[in-house]
């Protein structure tokens, strides 16, 4: 009797084992190593869907691959609904989830939980971090613009201390030589950029783009604005135009990202470039990559260090992939990620 | 050209209705059924009748009933919270409801939230299980449910008072009436529910936040006969609904939905000879609110009014063959804060025959056509048969092709809508053998149902999303219903169950559709015993996948949930009834939604007095 006891608390307890085991399988990383296990690598953000967002994290040589790192880190706990976008400090990873008003912080390189900012956010989307402040866009009621703001957060506490009204769409938020330049426009509608000044915590003016602004980027002194058939740059000093390209061959060019002194963008699932001081643009694409997926097609792009990152959005109900090439087209790897990967961002590059 | 084929098809309207009906239905517990336009043409499905002496006492939400009585599966965001059918593994658009044989799924958005519909007054509830798109329209591919008030002239005056009150401050108080006396019958049914709905999950999975609702229901009924050949009928519904919409994080916008529907429906019914004439009018109104976020008064809405007028013509044409023609002009307007201001007009034309050709086997054929500028509507048909080989044994065999209109979301949503939208259609059949012993009868069904020209939402090239006719899905499987029940002296037992396997695939993919569940069963028992019932109830629903590649380690896994209750009677004439219902008694953590926990184990108090 004693024995069958004893036999049937040793088959639960392998039991117990054997789960444990089977759910780190799911992770083909080696053992963390004490500095931060992903103080090298990449994170891709999966938006989620019905299911909360992830993040997947990649090796910066490409072969070690780890999934929803940060439930696996924190004990099964979540990320909140539509991860939007991430944003760092030196230390710190802040993770903002949109549909759960929602941005959880965590140590950029062991992803273990900091804290969490979770009121006096509204449908948040972009964040920068600038002298021990946030900023984060927030685009709150749907249906309007005229309650868009940026949130300014305490990074010591946490806490929004402050919100400014934008008094129209905020969208993507970066920082370029102490101003927080806000792209005020969403959704393929909009032509303007907003000129913030976080010293204090006002809009101090604007920049006219194109109609259909889509994407914003800062390289060395200059502001890079793509939008519906236009490609434009201005001074970051004076906010003056300093070129701009208008062409049929940028038609539903979107994802601006300058990397080294060339200009890399996509139409569609091609991605394109050209040398920043060139007034043409690409006539054809740099790659094409194959996709199935009905609105996911580039749903993320980021160029960094010689290698192109795509993100494919696939049908938003399972698991889709990232392609990684070089930025001579050749394909390294393509990797399976979480569901609606959006974004990538880096450690240790 | 349409129209020339459309007059044709209206020059070989007929229709057709036995002389006596089967009743084909199994009857969950022994009740008059009332609805004969379901009992004539259903001759080779299913019917699953619940009769009120069912119902009452459960949670009057028409998604708790149907959820512990039928295969039916729901996808519910929280108890109370918005509630669509998925039935033999269609969608939420394709399970039609029919309010005392009217339409009443969502002009907007083409499906019924079953937890908007408070089943006061209704005295009986009919499941039809498969194809039903000739008779009742649009969306009864899966199955049609009928909601039926009896206005019978059986002389009676019966008043009844219920109150239950349990767990998280959710008080139910109904009121009903049924009277008639000479040429006059009326129902007058009153309900008002609330809920704090401020559960806590099981097993410390967080607490519900945000959930509260209430709603009001007023439903009632008049009939008067003229003469032994002319009745008329006053049939209304008034259902307000006010429910905030539960969250899943602490941290989102808090937001909350009003809603309101109307329903009116005036019917003459004339006997001449062999001619049985039913004249319909019904006007519809449907209107909710939404808020985004409950501390801003802003808001979304959308509207809809149906007008329908229906001439119903059934011409027995032997004791054994039933002819029957439908004609009905449904207009509707419609309007939103995306949808601006659009109507449309559908003409309808159905006839049908049905022949019963020997003691044993009957058929019935059925054809319908409709006349709208909004899409290109195809002809749709049943056929059945139905063989009895012994009073042990009975088949029935349907095949049908069946259909789901674009709803006004799809046609009209602005700047996105797409007004060049096919109806999605299906060609399906069914298989149907019925087993009788004694108290004892079973029923098992086979069916498949190829659908196709789905409708989804995909964005196009500009990048707005607009809906397309885009997938195929084949879905098949079985069900399985069983009743019985015995008398033992004082002692009487009734049991119910049922079972569906299903299979749900998306052509293209050869998955499982997300939430359709392979296996779903439901149990139910009622024991009388002089003053004592005892009742409970289970459900077991099979794990579903929620990711479209099937990848099991995300799906949603298997539950069973019991419920229990027992009352006492009491009073001179046993007319007052104490009961105590305990809910999901086991206390199991489960969800039909990711991340939607329902309740915990709870409690209710009831108390019934009848006079």
């Amino acid at each position: 009797m004693m024995r069958i006891t004893k036999l049937l608390f040793f088959g639960m307890f392998a039991a117990f084992l054997f789960n444990s085991c089977s759910k780190d399988d799911d992770s083909v990383l080696e053992q963390p190593s004490p500095a931060g296990e992903y103080a090298d690598g990449i994170f891709v953000l999966n938006e989620g869907s019905q299911s909360a967002g992830t993040v997947t994290f990649i090796s910066s040589d490409l072969q070690n691959l780890e999934q929803e790192i940060y439930a696996e880190v924190n004990e099964g706990d979540d990320l909140g609904l539509y991860a939007q976008s991430m944003f760092f400090t030196e230390e710190l990873a802040f993770i903002i989830s949109g549909g759960s008003n929602l941005i959880t912080v965590v140590d950029r390189y062991t992803f273990e939980l900091i804290g969490k900012i979770d009121s006096g956010l509204a449908g948040p989307r972009y964040g920068v971090a600038v002298d021990g402040k946030a900023y984060v866009t927030n685009q709150a009621a749907w249906d309007t613009n005229e309650d868009d703001y940026i949130a300014v957060i305490d990074i010591e506490s946490l806490t929004v201390e402050e919100t400014v009204l934008v008094n129209s769409v905020a969208e993507e938020i970066i920082e370029g030589n102490g101003f927080l330049y806000i792209q005020n426009a969403a959704y393929g509608a909009g032509n303007q950029i907003s000129i913030f000044n976080p010293s204090n915590n006002t809009i101090e003016g604007t920049i006219t783009t194109g109609d259909g602004l889509n994407s914003i980027d800062i390289e060395n002194n200059k502001l890079y604005a793509l939008s519906s058939g236009k490609f434009e740059s201005f001074d970051l000093s004076t906010h003056h135009i300093i070129s701009e390209i208008t062409s049929e061959n940028l038609k539903g060019a979107q994802n601006i990202d300058v990397e080294n002194g060339r200009v890399y963008y996509t139409i569609s699932n091609g991605v394109y470039s050209f040398e920043s001081t060139a007034t043409e643009p690409a006539s054809s694409p740099l790659i094409e990559y194959s996709s199935n997926s009905d609105w996911g097609v580039m749903y993320g792009f980021e160029v960094k260090e010689e290698r192109i990152f795509i993100a494919d959005g696939g049908d938003f109900a399972s698991n889709s992939f990232v392609e990684i090439y070089s930025t001579g087209g050749d394909l390294l790897e393509r990797i399976e990620v979480g569901v609606g990967p959006n974004s990538f961002y880096f450690n240790g590059y | 050209m349409r129209n020339r084929q459309f007059y044709i098809f209206l020059l070989l309207l007929f229709q057709v209705l036995p002389g006596q009906a089967q009743l084909d239905s199994i009857t969950v517990l022994d009740e008059v059924v009332v609805d004969s336009k379901l009992q004539n043409f259903s001759t080779g499905q299913t019917l699953i009748n619940l009769p009120d002496s069912l119902t009452r006492g459960t949670t009057p939400l028409l998604t708790s009933v149907l959820n512990f009585y039928t295969p039916v599966f729901f996808k519910e965001n929280g108890l109370g919270m918005v509630s669509s059918a998925s039935f033999r593994g269609t969608t939420a658009s394709q399970t039609a409801v029919l309010w005392n044989g009217i339409n009443i799924n969502s002009q907007l958005n083409g499906q019924t939230d079953f937890n908007t519909i408070n089943i006061v007054g209704y005295d009986n509830i009919m499941v039809r299980g498969g194809g039903g798109s000739v008779v009742y329209g649009t969306g009864a591919i899966g199955g049609t449910i009928h909601l039926n008030t009896d206005l019978s002239f059986r002389e009676k005056v019966e008043n009844e008072l219920f109150f239950e009150y349990g767990s998280f401050n959710t008080l139910d108080a109904q009121y009903r009436l049924k009277a008639a006396r000479g040429d006059w019958s009326a129902s007058i049914a009153a309900a008002r529910q609330h809920s704090d709905n401020d559960y806590a999950y099981p097993d410390e999975k967080g607490e519900n936040m945000n959930g509260q609702f209430y709603n009001n229901t007023l439903n009632l009924g008049v009939a008067y006969r003229l003469n032994n050949d002319n009745i008329f009928r006053l049939y209304t519904e008034n259902f307000y609904g006010n429910r905030h919409f539960s969250l899943i994080r602490p941290s989102e916008t808090k937001t909350k939905y009003r809603n309101e529907n109307n329903r009116y429906l005036l019917e003459w019914e004339n006997k001449a000879a062999v001619f049985t004439s039913l004249l319909k009018i019904a006007f519809l109104e449907e209107y909710y609110r939404y808020y985004g976020n409950i501390a801003s008064e802003n808001f979304s809405y959308g509207e809809a009014e149906n007008y329908i007028i229906g001439y119903d013509l059934k011409y027995n044409f032997s004791d054994d063959i039933l002819f029957n023609i439908d004609l009905t002009n449904t207009y509707t307007e419609g309007e939103g804060s995306n949808l601006g201001r659009n109507s449309r007009n559908i003409f309808s034309a159905v006839t049908f025959i049905k022949h019963r050709l020997t003691e044993k086997f009957t058929y019935e054929g059925g054809l319908r056509k409709e006349v709208t500028e909004n899409y290109e509507s195809p002809l749709l048909f049943s056929l059945s048969g139905s063989y009895r080989f012994s009073d042990f044994y009975s088949l029935q065999v349907n095949a049908s092709r069946n259909f789901r209109i674009p709803t006004y979301n799809d046609l009209y949503w602005t700047s996105a809508g797409n007004t060049d939208l096919n109806p999605e259609t299906s060609l399906q059949g069914e298989v149907g053998n019925r087993f009788f012993w004694q108290n004892f009868e079973l029923n098992l069904t086979l069916y498949y149902i190829d659908i196709d020209e789905m409708i989804r939402w995909v964005p196009g090239n500009d990048g707005l999303w607009r809906p397309r006719n885009e997938d195929e899905v084949r879905t098949y499987g079985t069900e399985t219903f069983l009743n019985w029940n015995k008398r033992l002296g004082d002692l009487h037992i009734d049991l119910n169950g049922s079972y569906a396997y299903t299979v749900s695939e998306n052509l293209k993919t050869l998955k499982q559709l997300i939430y359709v569940p392979y296996h779903k069963g439901t149990m139910a028992a009622v024991v009388d015993y002089n003053n004592w019932e005892f009742h409970f109830q289970y459900l077991y629903n099979g794990e579903v996948f929620t990711r479209s590649d099937n990848n099991s380690r995300y799906n949603l896994s298997s539950y069973s949930v019991f419920n229990s209750g027992i009352s006492y009677a009491f009073g001179k004439k046993r007319n007052s009834r104490l009961g105590v219902r305990g809910l999901n008694v086991f206390n199991k953590a489960y969800e039909s939604v990711e991340n939607r926990w329902m309740p915990g184990r709870n409690f209710k108090i009831n108390l019934t007095l009848n006079f």
